[in-house]
């Protein structure tokens, strides 16, 4: 038997807790679902409970805070359930420890959150290259730092920020490697940052740290390798032009065991691709986003999105996206006080000032079209399958013109992330191959289960009545 | 080694014990597992069938590659996994 529920809203992020918060508090019986132990997402990514910190960061203080409303305005919390699937009538497949095996909503808020863009250059795959946000997890929720000669390459804030804190933390930061080349760029964007003075107090405060521990910051700079037998040894970097391609004869190696990669995020929109929902290619939002209307439901009916899970804008903007769906779905559900409309315009201030932040952060920080040129032929795209750049065109070479043709020959994709790593990376190459444009090529068919779940759980799913459709899919 | 700070800021949990590839490994309540092998200077772990190393990588559930096998369950993801008391970890690339 499916659990019934009036508004599940999926991941528990500042999207989702903000979603789950408005829709409680206008009277909807809310079901929050996240894939970690704990709730916050990575934006509110708190210190792990039997760890005591004394002097947690603003943004866990305020996730916390934001945690404890959520609580009280009555909503269920399910930590270390997936969605693994969704089926006709607004159905979920969960799997957890305290999850039902199928949950019906009436209104289902899709808040998945963002991960890391991965970047693929020869020697990516050797331990001790890591993403960013790896980096922020080990700081954040557990005090250990991630190496000790630590190289930092990517793009944005987010970057200095992370430096500055390796730094206080202990670590021997070697650079700050920024694709892009900021200050004629930036200048033209200075009204944008009027009343940001939060974000622009931590970026200069990062930016003094780095001054101070004198860490070279080293804009319109990348990453041509990373050096090791077992693990990384040592990179290679390298000068880039304007569209982010490698100056050939500018490459300098320094020593590190460690380098964290921040090429900004890509939205998780598996769910809302499977669920239907129209899809719009968008590299200013970080890729592939849900197409919304002005109470941020999709184009299937009771389907809403929030938060960098349907386009990058940062937790600010999905703090707002989520108020909003949250209380349009309640609304959908025959929830709230008054006047649906005018609850939603209250908050439009808010939505046009984060918006107007992120198409700034996006004309800044969007990386070049270079950046997907990094890779050899020899270099893995597909990191589960351990698919090479060469596979790739070979299997174009022999006419395969579509993302979904060349995962079928070289099985790119099919691995435990399914696709999630090398998505972008595949289709960027068999557009760069066959001159389409990267939409014709078109993403991974995404298929239940969307998370790898053991058999046995399955099985039960297959046991139960309501679940005929989901072991029919399941067989397909 | 790169367990960062100790009082006042941090105090961490309570000291334990599991087993990593038949050697015992001295962790902390609130760890996942990656935390507490790269904490012992241990990045690589995992071989993949073409016998190349990993680690973690996403570090947030996202990429699979930092599998283990804990207890005789494989297809674990030490990013996100807790350490507990006893563990037995099997990270199929013994150094």
């Amino acid at each position: 038997m499916a659990d019934r529920v009036e508004v599940a809203v999926v991941g528990a992020g500042p999207a989702g807790l903000s979603a789950a918060l408005a829709a409680a508090r206008a009277g909807a019986q809310v079901t929050l679902i996240d894939s970690h132990r704990a709730p916050g997402g990575q934006y509110f990514k708190q210190a792990a409970a039997e760890l005591w910190v004394g002097n947690p960061s603003r943004h866990q203080r305020e996730g916390q805070a934001l945690w404890q409303k959520v609580m009280e305005a009555g909503v269920r919390f399910l930590p270390e359930t997936v969605v693994w699937g969704t089926f006709e009538g607004n159905l979920l497949a969960l799997h957890g420890p305290q999850a039902p095996s199928f949950l019906q909503a009436q209104a289902i808020i899709l808040a998945t959150g963002a991960y890391d863009r991965p970047v693929a250059f020869p020697g990516w795959t050797l331990p001790g290259v890591m993403t960013a946000g790896a980096a922020q997890v080990l700081l954040k929720q557990q005090r250990i730092l991630p190496g000790k000669r630590i190289l930092l390459a990517g793009t944005g804030p987010l970057q200095v920020v992370l430096a500055a804190e390796l730094v206080r933390a202990g670590a021997d930061v070697v650079a700050v490697l920024e694709g892009g080349r900021l200050f004629t760029a930036s200048l033209r964007h200075l009204g944008v940052l009027w009343g940001q003075w939060r974000r622009l107090v931590e970026g200069l405060s990062s930016r003094l740290t780095l001054s101070r521990w004198r860490v070279a910051f080293r804009p319109g700079w990348g990453i041509a390798e990373a050096h090791g037998r077992d693990q990384v040894e040592a990179a290679t970097i390298t000068r880039l032009d304007q569209d982010w391609r490698p100056i050939p004869g500018s490459e300098e190696t320094l020593a590190c065991d460690t380098l964290c990669l921040g090429y900004g995020f890509i939205p998780s929109n598996t769910l809302a691709r499977l669920m239907g929902a129209e899809q719009d290619w968008r590299p200013d939002r970080g890729g592939e986003v849900p197409l919304r209307d002005g109470h941020m439901q999709t184009n299937v009916p009771g389907v809403y999105a929030a938060g960098d899970g349907a386009g990058i804008g940062g937790g600010p903007l999905a703090l707002v996206e989520g108020e909003i769906a949250g209380i349009a779905a309640a609304a959908r559900t025959g929830h709230g006080a008054g006047d649906v409309e005018r609850e939603i315009r209250r908050l439009s201030p808010a939505l046009a000032r984060e918006r107007r932040f992120q198409q700034m952060y996006a004309a800044l920080f969007t990386p070049g079209p270079g950046l997907y040129e990094w890779s050899r032929e020899d270099t893995i795209l597909c990191r589960c399958e351990e698919v090479t750049q060469g596979d790739v065109r070979r299997a174009v070479a022999l006419g395969a013109d579509s993302i979904n043709e060349v995962k079928a020959i070289t099985r790119c994709g099919m691995g435990d992330c399914q696709g999630r790593m090398c998505g972008h990376l595949v289709a960027q190459c068999i557009a760069r191959e066959t001159g389409r444009s990267v939409t014709e090529v078109g993403v991974f068919r995404p298929r239940p289960p969307i998370f790898p779940v053991p058999i046995s759980a399955l099985g039960r799913h297959a046991a139960d009545d309501t679940s005929a459709g989901a072991a029919e899919a399941i067989r397909r | 080694m790169t367990r960062i700070g100790t009082s006042p800021e941090v105090e961490r949990g309570q000291p334990i014990t599991i087993t990593v590839d038949g050697e015992p490994l001295q962790a902390y309540a609130g760890e996942t597992i990656a935390g507490a092998l790269l904490a012992a200077g241990r990045k690589a772990w995992r071989r993949t069938l073409h016998g190349r190393p990993r680690g973690m990588f996403c570090g947030i559930g996202v990429c699979f590659d930092c599998l283990v096998t804990v207890n005789d369950t494989p297809h674990v993801r030490a990013c996100l996994t807790p350490v507990a008391a006893g563990m037995v970890i099997d990270t199929g690339g013994k150094p």
